[in-house]
């Protein structure tokens, strides 16, 4: 009897060995709130044989939680801080993933005359300069750590009465932005996702620059031996293979596609090139871009 | 009912099933003193607090002078000249001439004038020595005492005091004992309820018959 | 992780003034005291008549007030968030992300806790209390505040209770006040987007900074308390 259940006892820790213990993906709430993950996660887990658990916090939590051992693989959109992560060693392997883009919403009555422009820096300073509200993620996230990027492009200190700093999520700032009638930089996915948007609209959108490139990281097991390195390899692996390319390429909101896969070879650790920069020759070399589609204004 | 300071006419009250008083009357003529008499649980207590208003009677007429009211009704102007003192009372957490001073204060009485007659009400309780101990920690006679003098400080028309020799003995209760005695003799109208031998045998006080759901006043 | 420096960092802030940091406390601090400043009376007020006066239903009214005190302070603020949105029948009066908002999001919250502490206080109280202020001459208002006063330790309490309550809450906070910097953003809503930005160090030296100033008013409390009465 006692021989049995020893048995049966090895066999099922061998299958959970062969089936992969749980996988532990540290993302941003923008990217959860976008419905992205609840669509290609089960792909991953059933190729895989294991869960994933998704922990979804501020980018720079998520980044923090890496550094700790915490999570065993990243997926974040802020590349001088991943780049940062890189080169301090708390990753062992780092793929781009796939864009997407963000765009200005405003209230429809449009105070500060934005809407159709495509030139974000020039939105921007009109925005400032008309005394309409904008609200500002503040919390040093991947949107934040963009907006903040424009607004030094464009020369402007940002604060003000008309500023306001709101250190909450994409989804939150959106509600705020609605209520008070302001000005938001938000991901596109998170807002088509987002439902209580009453009377905001889509005005600026398109310009290169306003493209948000996703990386996914394997954090270092010499850091920390305990992560789960081969599922957080695995899922690196995963998540730039075709199939998953093809998933991410599919998953649309209202009909209209969200993300760009951009996972290119398989060769491991991207060069840290400038954003703008790196972003204009993916759109150039890839299909659709957001100059040569029909406007998308109007859909929402 | 016109010649008494107080009456209570017709008065009914009962607990739940238990009947306390049924058609029950008592007059109170002014300057006099009554002591209530009769077994426990007979009513002494519940009349007191129904005459302070702190009970309401479930039926009756009581009058104050010429003001008459039905039960359960009680006038809150009767309770300026109406001071009932509990079997043991209660003193406030804070100073002694607080205490003291508490029914002038309510009165509308300024400090400068409660002062003095807080000063007099100490010497008059004997315990001017004691003016710096926190009330909690009196003893009981000492406690009975206050507040007394706390009830007579207000110049009431009526004190009613509820057994205030209770759980004294000796000396305690020989100094609460001069202290009503004076009540007595200063002209104030005082209803005492009490099993005490020694406060049933003073001469000046009525005895009044509390029993079988009745009032009665010896002759 | 390294918690010593960022502690250190944050009280140097506080000594040399810093704008920032100040007016995160001085929101905390404004917020919360005017709260139950507001909320106080009539609270205790209510207490005092469940504890004193019977009437129908009463035992329900109690179980129900009590089980408000489980009740998550963000669906306060979710429940206050509907009334003054835009959408909402409270859209017009435009509190919606300001801190008289939040103040009022404090004495919905306080409320229950001051009601249920000032209930058992004034039942704990000796019941001759009441009657002998009104055998005294005291009118039924008057009876009701020498009753409080006699168990002014428990009122006390209860106030120092819905201060803790609301000035350490979160949920309610980031709802109806939004975070916003300089203006709704108090300590337990900065903690909460430190910690999002990753910098649980930054966040535990602001809740020492917020112990600190917790301790700073209890103390005064309760110093203003022995000076009011015999002990």
């Amino acid at each position: 009897m006692r021989l049995l259940v020893c048995f049966c006892l090895s066999m099922a820790s061998a299958i959970s060995c062969f089936a992969g213990d749980d996988v532990r993906l540290a993302t941003t709430t923008s990217t959860e709130n976008s419905g992205l993950l609840k669509v290609i996660v089960p792909l991953f887990e059933s190729k895989y044989g294991g869960k994933v658990r998704v922990i979804a916090v501020g980018t720079g939590a998520a980044l923090k939680l890496g550094e700790n051992g915490d999570a065993d693989v990243l997926l974040v959109h802020a590349r001088p801080l991943e780049d940062k992560f890189m080169a301090a060693g708390f990753g062992s392997v780092r793929r781009d993933v796939m864009y997407n883009d963000f765009v200005i919403v405003g209230p429809k009555s449009d105070p500060a005359g934005v809407r159709n422009m495509r030139d974000i820096i020039a939105a921007m300073k009109k925005i400032a300069g008309s005394g309409a509200k904008f609200v500002s993620r503040g919390d040093e996230s991947g949107t934040h750590q963009m907006e903040k990027r424009y607004w030094k492009e464009a020369g402007i200190g940002a604060r003000g009465d008309w500023y306001l700093s709101a250190g909450q999520g994409m989804g939150q700032v959106l509600n705020m932005a609605a209520e008070l009638a302001a000005y938001t930089l938000t991901d596109r996915a998170t807002y088509a996702a987002y439902k209580y948007k009453t009377g905001l609209q889509v005005l600026v959108e398109g310009d290169p620059k306003m493209f948000n490139s996703y990386g996914v990281i394997a954090v270092n097991p010499q850091r920390h031996p305990g992560v789960n390195a081969r599922g957080a390899v695995a899922f690196v692996d995963w998540i730039t293979s075709a199939e998953a390319q093809r998933a991410i390429a599919g998953f649309t909101i209202n009909g209209v596609q969200m993300f760009f896969p951009t996972a290119s070879s398989r060769s491991s650790l991207s060069s840290i090139l400038p954003l703008a920069a790196a972003l204009e020759r993916s759109v150039s070399a890839k299909g659709p871009t957001f100059f040569n589609r029909p406007s998308l204004v109007s859909r929402y | 009912m016109s010649d008494w300071l107080f009456a209570v006419e017709g008065l009914d009250k009962r607990f739940g099933d238990r009947v306390l008083f049924k058609d029950a009357s008592l007059g109170l003529e002014a300057g006099s003193g009554y002591v209530l008499v009769g077994p426990n649980g007979s009513g002494k207590t519940t009349l007191l607090r129904i005459v302070a208003g702190l009970e309401p009677a479930d039926g009756g007429r009581m009058a104050l002078r010429a003001q008459s009211v039905r039960a359960p009704d009680y006038p809150e102007s009767w309770r300026r000249d109406i001071v009932y003192v509990h079997q043991q009372p209660y003193l406030f957490r804070t100073s002694l001439q607080e205490n003291l001073g508490y029914g002038l204060a309510r009165r509308g009485l300024p400090p400068d004038d409660r002062r003095a007659r807080v000063h007099d009400a100490l010497k008059w309780a004997g315990l001017t020595a004691s003016i710096k101990v926190p009330p909690d920690k009196l003893s009981s006679g000492e406690k009975q005492r206050v507040a007394l003098a706390r009830a007579r400080v207000l110049g009431p028309t009526i004190l009613l005091l509820d057994e205030p020799t209770a759980n004294l003995d000796g000396v305690a209760r020989k100094q609460v004992l001069d202290l009503l005695t004076e009540l007595c003799i200063d002209n104030h109208t005082v209803v005492i309820a009490s099993h005490d031998p020694e406060i049933i045998r003073l001469a000046i006080l009525n005895r009044v018959r509390v029993s079988g759901q009745r009032i009665t006043v010896d002759e | 992780m390294e918690l010593l420096e960022p502690t250190r960092e944050a009280f140097r802030l506080l000594l040399t003034g810093d704008a920032q940091l100040w007016y995160i406390i001085l929101t905390s601090i404004w917020c919360s005291l005017a709260a139950l400043l507001l909320i106080s009376p009539p609270a205790i007020a209510v207490g005092f008549v469940i504890a004193k006066v019977t009437f129908p239903a009463r035992r329900t009214l109690v179980v129900l007030i009590q089980a408000l005190l489980s009740f998550p302070t963000v669906v306060v603020g979710l429940v206050l968030y509907m009334l003054l949105s835009r959408q909402g029948p409270l859209g017009f009066l435009r509190l919606l992300f300001t801190p008289e908002a939040m103040i009022l999001g404090y004495m919905l919250i306080a409320f229950p806790v001051l009601v249920v502490f000032a209930l058992a206080a004034v039942q704990g109280a000796d019941p001759r209390v009441y009657e002998t202020a009104r055998g005294l001459g005291a009118s039924r208002v008057h009876a009701a505040l020498t009753t409080l006063f006699e168990v002014r330790f428990g009122v006390m309490a209860a106030v120092f209770n819905g201060f803790g309550r609301v000035v350490s809450e979160v949920g309610c906070s980031i709802m109806i006040g939004g975070n916003i910097a300089g203006l709704t953003r108090n300590i337990p809503t900065a903690i909460a987007l430190e910690t999002s930005k990753g910098e649980f160090a930054q966040g535990i030296a602001l809740g020492c900074v917020l112990i600190v100033v917790a301790v700073g008013i209890n103390a005064a409390l309760a110093w203003a308390q022995g000076r009011g009465g015999l002990e």
